[in-house]
């Protein structure tokens, strides 16, 4: 899931400017499930922005709305009908829904509520932890499962590199259990300790551009003529 | 259950919302040909032993159709017996294929959309445990 997390409501009046009606748009989706950013967070933040705002003189007009999804268009007739009405859109949806907003009205600023901080699991009600970066090539078939790019300082995918400290845990922070330690206890485990020797190409971090996935049987339909 | 927990609802807003769509929720609604091809393709249905409240079908009906037929009389109790049908038993995958065109995931959002304005909707922390879905 994506995890995402609230800006400050300094910072979110800074992004409103002087803007005096915004759309407050929610997000059913993953933000949700975070508590970040579904309808009940939006009427948290509204009622944040309202009692601040009225401190100062008040004048800004906030209209609540939750849409099932900000990534998908199939979710937004109700938000299209309204945004012509408002001077800003301020969603509490992750990134990519943010930029999905603002390319279906560019004409709007559409500003982002909340940090997306990252994809990750669920440890307990409210607390969520980063598990993948998505870096395209999945090396967990490798790894006992366990992400180094993530997990590991420095993102190795050939490690240890030498600086584990005895108690099994990372040189850059004692506290940070090292990951290629934890993937050597893992693979051994599972008597598939070999794996560790084998070298994976270096990944090419830098001049990354946008990536896009077309799952096979679409591929004839998303053709280019 | 008190007024506060269990207010009346908003039977305007409601009105608002089903003249809005009407053109295009009604016209689903009938061209909907009770067919069932629609049901194979939902994972929800087929990982349910075809259990027929996942159908998307029985699911549209049940929700968009229940809210057209019963219009300004719908009550509060019809609402959240909606609840677990949009929510639990349909998670908007958008998967699910219709040889007429019915658009299923967009009838079932706005079914959500309406049960939104009235402040019913699913929360994901303890006081909203699962059960609060159903
Ligand atoms: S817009 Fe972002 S937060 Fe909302 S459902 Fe899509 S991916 Fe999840
Ligand atoms: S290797 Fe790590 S970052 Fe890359 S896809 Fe797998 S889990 Fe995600
Ligand atoms: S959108 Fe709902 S009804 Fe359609 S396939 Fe997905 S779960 Fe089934």
């Amino acid at each position: 899931m994506i995890v995402a997390s609230r800006k400050s409501l300094d910072e979110i009046l800074g992004l409103l400017g002087s803007c005096k009606k915004v759309l407050v748009l929610g997000c059913g989706g993953c933000t949700s499930i975070c508590l970040a950013g579904g309808q009940r967070e939006v009427r948290d933040l509204c009622a944040e922005l309202d009692a601040r705002v009225r401190d100062h003189g008040g004048g800004l007009t906030l209209h609540e709305l939750t849409i099932e999804r900000q990534c998908n268009e199939t979710f937004f007739a109700d938000a299209d009908a309204l945004v012509k009405d408002y001077e800003a859109v301020l969603s509490t949806a992750c990134g990519a829904g943010v930029q999905f907003v603002a390319e279906r009205h560019p004409a709007l600023p559409v500003l982002p509520a909340l940090n997306t901080a990252f994809v990750g699991f669920d440890k307990g009600v409210g607390w969520y932890e980063e598990n993948c970066r998505t870096c395209g090539d999945c090396v967990l078939g490798e790894t006992g499962g366990i992400c180094p790019v993530t997990r590991c300082a420095k993102s190795l995918f050939n490690g240890p590199c030498g600086g584990t400290r005895s108690e099994g845990t990372c040189e850059v922070d004692k506290t940070v259990p090292c990951a290629w330690f934890e993937i050597h206890k893992r693979l051994k485990g599972q008597g598939r300790l070999a794996l560790i020797t084998k070298v994976r190409p270096a990944r090419e971090w830098e001049n990354q551009t946008r990536r896009s996935v077309i799952q096979e049987p679409y591929k004839a339909r998303y053709a280019k003529p | 259950m008190s007024e506060i927990q269990n207010p009346p609802v908003d039977r305007g807003q409601i009105e608002r919302a089903l003249a809005r769509h009407k053109d295009r929720m009604k016209l689903y609604l009938s061209h909907c040909m009770h067919c069932t091809l629609c049901a194979e393709s939902c994972f929800m249905y087929m990982s349910r032993d075809k259990d027929p409240q996942y159908m998307p079908s029985y699911k549209v009906i049940n929700s968009v159709g229940v809210l057209y037929r019963k219009g300004p009389g719908i009550g509060r109790d019809d609402l959240q017996k909606m609840k677990g049908i949009v929510w639990r038993n349909c998670v908007l995958c958008t998967r699910c294929y219709c040889p007429v065109g019915v658009d299923v995931p967009a009838m079932i959002a706005f079914a959500r959309g309406v049960l939104r304005s009235q402040g019913i909707h699913p929360d994901f922390d303890e006081q909203g445990a699962m059960e609060s879905w159903l």
